[in-house]
């Protein structure tokens, strides 16, 4: 198994204790920064905003608010004014990891439960409770090489699958000895930005040979 | 295109089974691919009907892309079966089988027939599933592909009481797979194996035993009186009793009474439960007796005793692992999904009434709760993972 190079480093940031959540909408790098929620530019490398909003993992955006996940709570927060709009509690209490937005409502996943929960983004109210122990569907719109992260713990792997064979072709171990990574979103060129925990930096890992 | 990387970053996200991920890639965009994609992701976290109203979407914008409509339609299938709707139309989904393979896209094409195998196995056609299942052979796939076919060559098995070929086919399955759900799924059959799928009367003796061991005593020739598929097993030969209740409960006392045989009061009470014992009781019992007689020849037979009849040779008796009527609508329900009334029947084979009235018995119990009114109605029992339900389920021929 191959260490994951890391072809990118930002930060440490001056007042930025971690890197917690991380999102991207196309253009910017959400991160949620412990004390505060960050944009960072993939390009420049420089953080362009901040939301003085604490939060601690899964940061998520219907394309005009931002959701973050903070203890047990998910805060909805307006991007412009840097302001926390509402607040509701976050039906798996502190085990939230990830979390997206999509058809009206948030999709948080409950860390090591195996459990997704879906909450109303407006009233906060909790819809349902799914458990995904089966595989629906396989259909797949992944064509050629298969990526493939797996999370365990806090232990990170990317596999890249041979999609004829079936193979495990490449494994990458993302993350040093002592950090945690937490959270992953990817890169325009087929690589990932990774949170670097507590070492306060996100960091671009793609494979070994680059 | 940003975008255009998007969906495939999204894809890819699906492709590991991380959900979550890939709605945060496409959970914003209304073009075709995104709303697939996003149908695609929620059918994986588990929101089946959210899920199948986005796949009818995204196949309906795909009006001009065949390919793309057919891999819609393919997971749209898919969702419905997950959701316990086996009203399907099963030629859609042969259908854009067809199209995916005559698009290229193979590896859809595998995948789609698989669901259609595994649509045979849920509507109970084992033997047809069985057939299909081993005309499929793949030299190069993906590891998910390979992973589900040998999940589905377990279920099979299961079903077909070949216990061995089912931890063989696990075992494959558990190497193959990556896919956590795929993971939990292939980990949660295995245990199944080891868990009591009958109980064996043997000379006075109760206990449980497993599907291998049921697998093992219908290979030795043992006689067996079978109350899980009401049928008796001898000579090589398996006699159904489906449809021949009574029959079967005459045969059922006297095969566990065994040679001591049963006394002509008794089975008034127990096979006609009539406690009047009168000439028109012992004209029936005659009649009924000299029936079973002839179902059971030439390999086994009914003796006049003093008192009642005994049967011959011995044999030991197969009973559910649970106790209680209605054994095989529990099974179905066994697996935790919402079932409707129909595909309750369809699964079963049986008639609609049947199905309704051991549902409203169930409920009564507290057993089994219902959701929802009228055609929407859903039926759901929480998951039994104590028992094995593969010999309370039936096997059904290609047309019932």
């Amino acid at each position: 198994m191959a260490d994951g190079t890391i072809s990118r480093e930002y930060g440490p940031f001056e007042g930025v204790d971690g890197v917690y959540g991380v999102d991207t909408d196309g253009e910017r790098i959400w991160y949620a920064a412990g004390d505060s929620i960050r944009a960072l530019d993939p390009e420049t490398g420089e953080l362009t905003e901040r939301i003085d909003v604490q939060g601690d993992a899964g940061t998520a955006y219907d394309g005009t608010h931002l959701y973050q996940l903070y203890e047990d709570e998910i805060r909805r927060i307006d991007p412009k004014t840097g302001t926390i709009v509402s607040t509701v509690a976050c039906p798996c209490g502190t085990r939230g990891s990830g979390m997206a937005w999509a058809e009206g409502s948030l999709w948080i996943g409950e860390y090591r439960g195996r459990k997704i929960h879906r909450v109303d983004a407006e009233t906060g109210e909790l819809l349902a409770t799914l458990e995904s122990n089966r595989l629906v569907t396989g259909v797949t719109w992944a064509d050629g090489e298969l990526w493939h992260g797996a999370v365990e713990e806090e232990d990170v792997e990317l596999r890249r699958i041979d999609a004829k064979s079936g193979e495990v072709r490449e494994r990458i171990h993302v993350g040093e000895p002592g950090v945690m990574v937490t959270g992953i979103a990817p890169t325009k060129d087929g690589r990932f930005f990774c949170g670097g925990g507590s070492s306060g930096k996100v960091r671009v890992v793609g494979r070994g040979e680059d | 295109m940003s975008n255009n990387d998007d969906a495939k970053r999204a894809a890819r996200a699906l492709a590991a089974g991380d959900p979550l991920a890939a709605l945060k890639l496409v959970g914003r965009r209304e073009d075709p691919e995104c709303l697939a994609l996003r149908g695609i992701a929620l059918a994986q976290i588990g929101d089946l009907a959210l899920a199948r109203s986005l796949l009818d979407r995204a196949a309906d914008a795909f009006v001009d892309h065949p390919v793309e409509r057919a891999r819609c339609v393919a997971a749209a299938a898919e969702v419905a079966l997950a959701a316990r709707d086996l009203t399907f139309p099963l030629e859609t989904l042969s259908a854009a089988i067809g199209t995916l393979a005559a698009g290229g896209d193979s590896v859809n094409a595998a995948y789609a027939d698989l669901v259609l195998i595994r649509a045979n196995v849920l509507l109970g056609r084992i033997d047809d599933a069985h057939e299909r299942l081993s005309t499929i052979h793949y030299d190069i796939a993906p590891a998910t592909l390979v992973a589900v076919r040998h999940l589905l060559a377990a279920e099979v098995a299961i079903r077909r009481i070949e216990a061995n070929a089912a931890a063989d086919a696990l075992e494959r399955a558990a190497r193959a797979a990556t896919v956590p759900s795929l993971q939990t799924e292939i980990a949660d059959t295995t245990k199944l194996l080891d868990k009591p799928a009958a109980r064996l009367l043997d000379a006075g003796d109760e206990r449980t035993v497993t599907l291998r061991e049921v697998e093992t005593l219908f290979a030795s020739n043992t006689p067996i009186v079978d109350a899980c598929r009401p049928s008796l097993r001898i000579g090589g030969e398996i006699v159904s009793f489906l449809r021949r209740g009574t029959l079967f409960t005459l045969l059922l006392e006297l095969a566990r009474a065994g040679p001591a045989g049963v006394a002509r009061e008794t089975l008034f009470e127990r096979v006609f439960e009539s406690k009047i014992a009168d000439d028109t009781q012992r004209a029936r019992l005659r009649v009924d007796t000299s029936r079973l007689r002839k179902m059971i020849a030439p390999h086994a037979t009914i003796e006049a005793t003093g008192e009642g009849f005994r049967l011959l040779p011995e044999v030991v008796v197969l009973r559910p692992p649970i106790d209680g009527d209605h054994a095989a609508v529990l099974a179905l329900l066994a697996d935790g999904r919402r079932w409707s009334t129909a595909a309750l029947t369809a699964a079963l084979g049986t008639s609609r009434r049947t199905v309704q009235r051991a549902l409203a018995a169930l409920e009564a119990d507290g057993r089994v709760a219902a959701y929802g009114r009228g055609r929407n109605q859903r039926w759901q029992r929480p998951p039994l993972t104590t028992i094995a339900t593969a010999l309370l389920l039936p096997n059904l021929g290609p047309i019932h």
